[in-house]
């Protein structure tokens, strides 16, 4: 008796709160619908082809975004616990990439009718590649090294220790790349043909918006590398262990999977995609600095957990997705550009009351967890 | 095992931390052979009359000059200047009666946290004796009060905001033209001199970009211009192309920016790209510097800024700029504006530190606080590397600023 009564207390507090979260979801809703209505409706300040720079500007940044919150996603999955020092891997990938800029523009090669050009300008397609290779993997390495010296020896310790060491970590890899590099801000030398700024030039409303040539690159780039995760973890060996080792452990190495190496893949892969995410922010963006990765590293976990974290393509939907809202939503909700993250946030929030999962989250086992 | 890995590790750490110490110049105090004859004590004990009591610096101790800054985090630049050159200041300043002086850099994080951290650190030493800082506005009000209860003087290179000098500290003082005035003359300059009646305001929302826009806002409204959109952005982002995109709907003739150079030459950059082409970019002294130009390159053509009034050639500014290249591998005025600012504030403090500073019978160097912070309130015709001479609130620079542009990838100065 005094059990169900318990029960029922409790079945009725749960409730209450459930009111509230979904009264709060709903207010937001008709709030967001209000906004809208007013600035489409009503204002209509805006035209097609600022619509369509904003619409570029956040797909561009989302799908950075997507490529780091994999990272986070990935390690999540196999290791239940965040890797906070994951935009760190991306700011150094950045300055490797940034590295191999600086080298190729300092050889100078003769062409045939005697002009001077840097190898960067003479071999273009050639030294981004190369810049896309030193920088996935100097990122990878830093990965695996990070796995194995801040994450490994805490294995076996309750979940907050090692999520202390990732902030550790974090701190670390910001300040050796303050002391490497200096603080000063450098500038990605982008080879002539993928000069910042320039791009197709598309006219809407007879104003010309311009499609960035890097934006371009990014977001292709980023499809393809998520594209070939997805198949990867789906379709190879590898993959294979990773799922089982994000499902059972312990099951897994009676099964003669090696648990160990698998971790070090695992922070392997999502190392050197942090580290494309950073030569592509380098590309872009132009900017570089040991500060770089902090914004983009936190942004990159908001969207793996909008996304449903442990879940990869829900990382990549949750990395547009937020780097849409983030472009849009201020504009399409008439809200000052300052509160950006504020309006990105609460959507995130409202998505999260009625799908406490993430987007395409699913509800992890008491097991598991 | 593990023990012994830890030993190693730890003798590693302890190696590579005592390589990275720079040598102090260890203050070597020969014993004054000669009996100096102690400038005649005073009837009264000054340290007996002074308010807050005397710094008694003991042989073999250095005079400490204060350095309150950023030195990590996005501003880093700021504040590795600023210890760069108050350290050839310091150099410079050679020593008083035989005892030297010796910088004591502190990192504030330019916030307000930082700055009241840093402050409570330096006043626990009896002999820090002057403070040349902080840095930014939000660390000098935060900052404040524990330096005036300590007696400390300060003098800040680069705090602008309008208030600080407004609150009657005895203590503060500072070298950088303000910034009401500052924003009063670049509203003055679009309105009359550039003749644009359309603007768009943007600020970093941080204490000093948001009240210098507020000022250049109202009093462009004032003149009877139209300002079209006031907004704030997200600092240390890479990508403002959405907020101006919705500014470009307006089109503004310029685009007047409050705030630091990082933003400035992302927005320069990007303005291009969403319909801001004929826009002027239209910075204040936070944006002006070499690092603008080098990342914006081309983009910075015709973009205007404020900066101090450059100082004449003078024998020591070319002393110090050889000094700072030999020492730094940069030039001054490379990572931040204010290089010249914080030798200047080091020079004038330790000069009155030896204003005020007497040898007692028992060898120690006594510094009256209280001496020291009207000395330092009291500075007229310092002729350094700028010239100046402080009022009664603290202010030492009455000059506005000078408006500079960019033509192939210089400063020009405009007027």
């Amino acid at each position: 008796m005094k059990v169900l009564k318990k029960n029922d207390r409790r079945l009725k507090r749960s409730s209450v709160g459930k009111m509230i979260r979904n009264l709060f979801g709903v207010l937001a809703v008709l709030f967001i619908i209000w906004r809208l209505y007013l600035v489409f409706i009503v204002q209509n300040n805006y035209g097609p082809e600022t619509w369509t720079r904003l619409l570029i500007a956040g797909l561009v940044i989302g799908s950075v975004y997507a490529l780091i919150a994999i990272g986070y996603t990935l390690v999540y999955g196999i290791l239940f616990m965040i890797n906070f020092a994951h935009g760190e891997v991306m700011m150094l990938g950045s300055f490797a990439g940034f590295f191999v800029f600086e080298a190729t523009n300092a050889i100078n090669i003769t062409a045939a009718d005697g002009s001077v050009t840097s190898l960067t300008n003479a071999q273009p397609v050639l030294s981004i590649i190369l810049a896309f290779l030193v920088g996935m993997t100097f990122s990878a390495m830093v990965g695996f090294f990070l796995e194995k010296i801040a994450y490994r020896p805490l294995r076996k310790a309750p979940r907050l220790i090692p999520l202390i060491s990732a902030i550790g970590a974090s701190f670390a890899l910001q300040n050796a790349a303050l002391l490497l590099f200096s603080p000063q801000t450098r500038n990605y030398t982008n080879p002539e043909f993928l000069a910042r700024g320039a791009g197709w030039r598309i006219m809407i409303n007879e104003t010309a918006v311009i499609l960035p040539y890097t934006g371009v690159l990014t977001m292709v780039l980023s499809i393809l590398l998520m594209v070939g995760l997805l198949l990867m973890v789906k379709r190879t060996r590898l993959g294979k262990s990773m799922r089982a080792v994000a499902m059972d452990k312990d099951t897994a190495a009676l099964m003669g999977i090696d648990v160990n190496q698998t971790i070090s893949n695992t922070f392997i892969i999502s190392g050197a995609l942090a580290g494309a995410a950073g030569v592509m922010w380098g590309l872009h963006n132009g900017i570089l600095h040991y500060f770089v990765g902090f914004l983009p590293g936190i942004k990159a976990f908001t969207a793996a957990v909008l996304g449903g974290i442990g879940n990869v393509p829900g990382a990549m939907l949750g990395g547009m997705v937020l780097g849409l809202l983030e472009a849009i939503g201020p504009a399409a909700l008439d809200i000052s550009f300052q509160l950006k993250d504020v309006i990105a946030f609460v959507i995130m929030i409202v998505i999260l009351v009625f799908k406490p999962s993430g987007i395409l989250g699913e509800v992890l086992s008491e097991e598991k967890v | 095992m593990k023990v012994k890995y830890f030993v190693v590790f730890l003798l590693v750490f302890v190696l590579a931390l005592s390589a990275c110490t720079p040598e102090a110049e260890t203050p070597v105090e020969e014993p004054p052979a000669v009996e100096e004859p102690v400038a005649e004590e005073p009837a009264d004990d000054p340290c007996a009359q002074d308010a807050w009591g005397c710094a008694v610096i003991q042989p073999g101790q250095t005079i400490k000059i204060g350095m309150s800054s950023p030195m990590t985090g996005p501003y880093a630049d700021f504040g590795i200047d600023a210890q760069n050159s108050g350290l050839i200041g310091v150099a410079d300043a050679g020593d008083v009666e035989g005892f030297a002086f010796e910088l004591v850099a502190e990192d504030d994080e330019g916030g307000a946290e930082g700055g009241a951290a840093v402050a409570n650190k330096l006043v626990a030493d009896q002999t820090f004796v002057a403070l040349a800082g902080p840095l930014f506005s939000g660390a000098t009000a935060a900052a404040m009060p524990i330096y005036e209860a300590a007696g400390i003087p300060m003098m800040s290179p680069s705090a602008t905001a309008g208030f600080l000098t407004q609150e009657g500290s005895q203590v503060f003082n500072r070298l950088p033209f303000v910034d009401p005035i500052q924003g009063a003359a670049a509203a003055e300059f679009m309105f009359n001199t550039l003749g644009v009646r359309n603007i768009a305001v943007l600020h970093d929302g941080e204490d000093y970009g948001r009240g210098l826009a507020t000022i250049v806002r109202d009093e462009f409204t004032e003149l009877g211009g139209t300002v079209t959109a006031f907004e704030g952005i997200t600092p240390g982002e890479a990508d403002y192309t959405p907020i101006l995109s919705t500014i470009a709907t307006q089109s503004p003739e310029v685009v007047y920016f409050g705030g630091y150079n990082q933003e400035g030459a992302v927005i320069t950059n990007q303005m291009k790209a969403v319909g801001l082409e004929d826009a002027v970019f239209f910075g204040c002294d936070g944006t002006w510097g070499a690092d603008y130009l080098s990342q914006t390159g081309d983009n910075a053509e015709g973009s205007i800024h404020a900066n101090t009034r450059a100082p004449e050639e003078s024998e020591t500014k070319a002393a110090f700029d050889e000094a700072y290249l030999a020492a730094y591998g940069v030039g001054p005025v490379v990572l931040s504006p204010f290089s010249y600012n914080s030798y200047d504030a080091v020079t004038i403090l330790t000069n009155a530190v030896k204003a005020v500073a007497f040898l007692g019978e028992d060898g120690n160097l006594y510094i009256p606080r209280g001496a020291l912070v009207a000395e330092v309130r009291g500075t007229t015709g310092y002729v350094g590397i700028g010239s100046y001479s402080c009022d009664a609130i603290g202010e030492c620079n009455t000059e506005g600023p000078a408006f500079e542009t960019v033509v192939n990838g210089e400063w020009v100065v405009l007027d």
